[in-house]
């Protein structure tokens, strides 16, 4: 393959404009680069001989070329710990908010609406054991979820190899997992015990009404990949699926303001999320 | 360890009949106008109800739901009850109906010719939105033949806005022309130069 | 002693557009953000110090006008920055809409570079 030149500063904006309106993903001249070498990766595994062809065939979205692209940012080779500021949010923030809500014996719910092979949700589950001083004194429920359900197999077995687990501390990880032969850790089993997972597609009601309402929502890097018509369904059902104040949380990347109007803004010292109107007007 | 595991409780039994989408759709409470928007996109006959609550309806997302529920119903029947609302005073129901427009499938492709043809020039701005829906080549097309055409300045301006990311080279004559005739408007001389720069900026490399 | 520039957050769908304000806004001395709707220029909002609104009134996900009503419920400063509507829309209930949603005033597109920033420069406080 002959060496390409670097995309214009036109073909970027352009590029970053159609991505931003397609997904809601938002490219900052920060990734410029690593946009450029996916745009290079994508036109070789693509045969397209120009920008503007590669253009043309992404906004086409053939063969799922949008995820293809999309799929190199959103590192679907997952791992504990992963975007922690909003794990800081949640216990710095968040729980104190919807504390206020509750009453003695009422339990905390918590969502992770594409939990894929499980870290995010056992995630959440260890950064509150060893973070939040709220631990004891509330019941939190923890569901995970996916549409995909081979991960969630994965998910259930609760096994995890060394990259996974590269943010954690020698301390957290004897503490929380069990080594098991051939460089593999697995949860133990009080906390594999106090997880759920459960196949959801988000698009349908029927499946996302099932579970009840939450106090917070994560839902990251999947609204990217949703089409217009497709996103609307997600957003509304994931609305329902959040009690009034609660909060859902998007990908870093992600923004809500070209996913849908029905959330609004909030700003805390770690993390932007989006929140549930407490009261609906009659 | 304080974290449970409880069976889940489902939010709400999702409303059936037409009669009772109907008292939903004008009860007093958001709530419940919202749970019988959602309802309705299981029953096509409902559209029409759902858009004549559209206009009256005072909460945003309430607004939302019924234009999602008008979109996932999905006949041409149910997208045609959503043009009029392009037209409305109403920024935010003019604005949610190109929401939804934008979201059906086959708005772009069977609408698009009529709505870049309407008499009224803000509805063919609007409408200039709606080719970002078609594969690139027939959207440029589709655009340079509204510009061959169209003496309205915004409208010129939409239509070039949505050339530049979907315009291909065939499209660059057009554009000339279209800058030559607007040379004294500043502002499309400006758009109509930066869209031909991100169409031709590959032709222009060595 | 050199004044800090004043901060104009632009609020329009169309990335030409955009772009075109930008060009002439930073020319004339005055830093621009941009937001490509209603919903962005709110959450853009939260982290920026703005001294002036340019706002589009049709724009996806969440319009002009009801950008403008939402802010000017708030409490505090973010309530009272001065909001210019630039809009295709020229209708005389388009002006009073625009009035009654909390804007300062109304230019209607295409925009002349010497209307912007006279106006820019006007509600900034800014001398020529």
């Amino acid at each position: 393959m002959a060496e390409l030149p670097a995309p214009t500063e036109d073909e970027f904006r352009k590029l970053c404009e159609y991505l931003y309106r397609r997904t809601g993903m938002s490219f900052t001249e920060e990734k410029r680069y690593y946009v450029e070498r996916r745009v290079w990766e994508r036109m070789a595994a693509t045969g397209s001989q120009s920008f503007a062809s590669y253009f043309a065939l992404l906004r086409t979205d053939t063969q799922d070329e949008i995820q293809q692209f999309v799929n190199a940012f959103t590192i679907n080779e997952t791992y504990f710990y992963r975007e922690d500021y909003q794990l800081k949010c949640l216990t710095n923030d968040l729980l104190r908010e919807r504390l206020s809500k509750k009453r003695a014996g009422d339990t905390i719910r918590i969502w992770s609406a594409a939990c894929s092979s499980g870290e995010e949700p056992y995630s959440i589950a260890i950064w509150l054991l060893e973070n939040w001083p709220g631990v004891d004194a509330y019941a939190v429920e923890i569901v995970g979820s996916d549409i995909d359900t081979r991960v969630l197999e994965l998910a259930g077995s609760a096994t995890f190899g060394k990259r996974a687990l590269m943010r954690l501390s020698p301390e957290l990880i004897g503490r929380y997992f069990d080594a098991l032969p051939a460089e593999q850790w697995q949860i133990i089993s009080q906390l594999r015990d106090s997880v759920s997972f459960t196949v959801v597609n988000l698009v349908e009601p029927q499946q996302t009404r099932a579970h009840g309402r939450f106090d917070v929502i994560f839902c990251r890097n999947v609204l990217i990949y949703f089409d217009d018509a497709s996103r609307r369904i997600a957003a509304e059902n994931l609305y329902e699926n959040l009690l009034p104040g609660g909060f859902i949380c998007l990908g870093h990347t992600e923004s809500m303001s070209r996913i849908s109007p029905l959330f609004e803004v909030r700003r805390f010292a770690d993390a932007i999320v989006y929140q549930r109107p407490e009261i609906t007007r009659p | 360890m304080p974290l449970v595991r409880k069976p889940p409780q489902p939010t709400g039994q999702p409303i059936r009949s037409p009669a009772e989408i109907l008292t939903g759709l004008g009860s007093a409470s958001a709530d419940d106008r919202w749970a019988a928007a959602r309802a309705a996109a299981a029953l096509p006959d409902s559209a029409a109800a759902l858009a004549a609550a559209l206009p009256q309806e005072a909460d945003s997302r309430v607004r939302e739901a019924m234009f999602t529920s008008l979109v996932r119903i999905g006949t041409r029947d149910s997208v045609a009850m959503i043009l009029p609302m392009l037209r409305s005073n109403d920024s935010a129901l003019r604005m949610g109906a190109l929401d939804a427009l934008q979201a059906s499938v086959f708005a772009a492709r069977e609408l698009l010719p009529q709505l870049l043809s309407d008499p009224d020039a803000d509805v063919r701005i609007l409408s200039c939105e709606l080719a970002r829906g078609l594969p690139s080549e027939e959207a440029s097309r589709s655009l340079c033949a509204l510009l061959a055409r169209e003496s309205a300045v915004n409208v010129c301006g939409a239509a070039i806005e949505v050339l530049a990311e979907v315009g291909d080279q065939a499209a660059l004559p057009m554009l000339t022309q279209c800058g030559q005739r607007f040379s004294h408007v500043p502002f499309l001389s400006f758009a109509i130069k930066l869209a031909m720069d991100r169409i031709r900026a590959e032709g222009d490399r060595g | 002693m050199t004044t800090a520039a004043k901060t104009i957050l632009v609020v329009d769908d169309a990335a030409l557009v955009r772009v075109y304000y930008r060009s002439i806004l930073e020319e004339a001395g005055f830093r621009v953000e941009e937001a490509l709707n209603g919903l962005e220029a709110l959450e853009t909002l939260l982290g920026e110090t703005v001294d002036l609104l340019v706002v589009d009134i049709n724009m996806p996900q969440m319009d002009g006008l009801t950008f403008l009503r939402t802010l000017r419920q708030r409490e505090g400063p973010l309530a009272s920055i001065p909001a210019l509507v630039a809009s295709t829309e020229s209708a005389e209930e388009d002006f009073a809409a625009a009035r009654a949603a909390g804007a300062n005033y109304y230019l209607v597109k295409p925009i002349e570079r010497e209307q912007l920033v006279e106006f820019a420069r006007m509600l900034c406080g800014v001398a020529a």
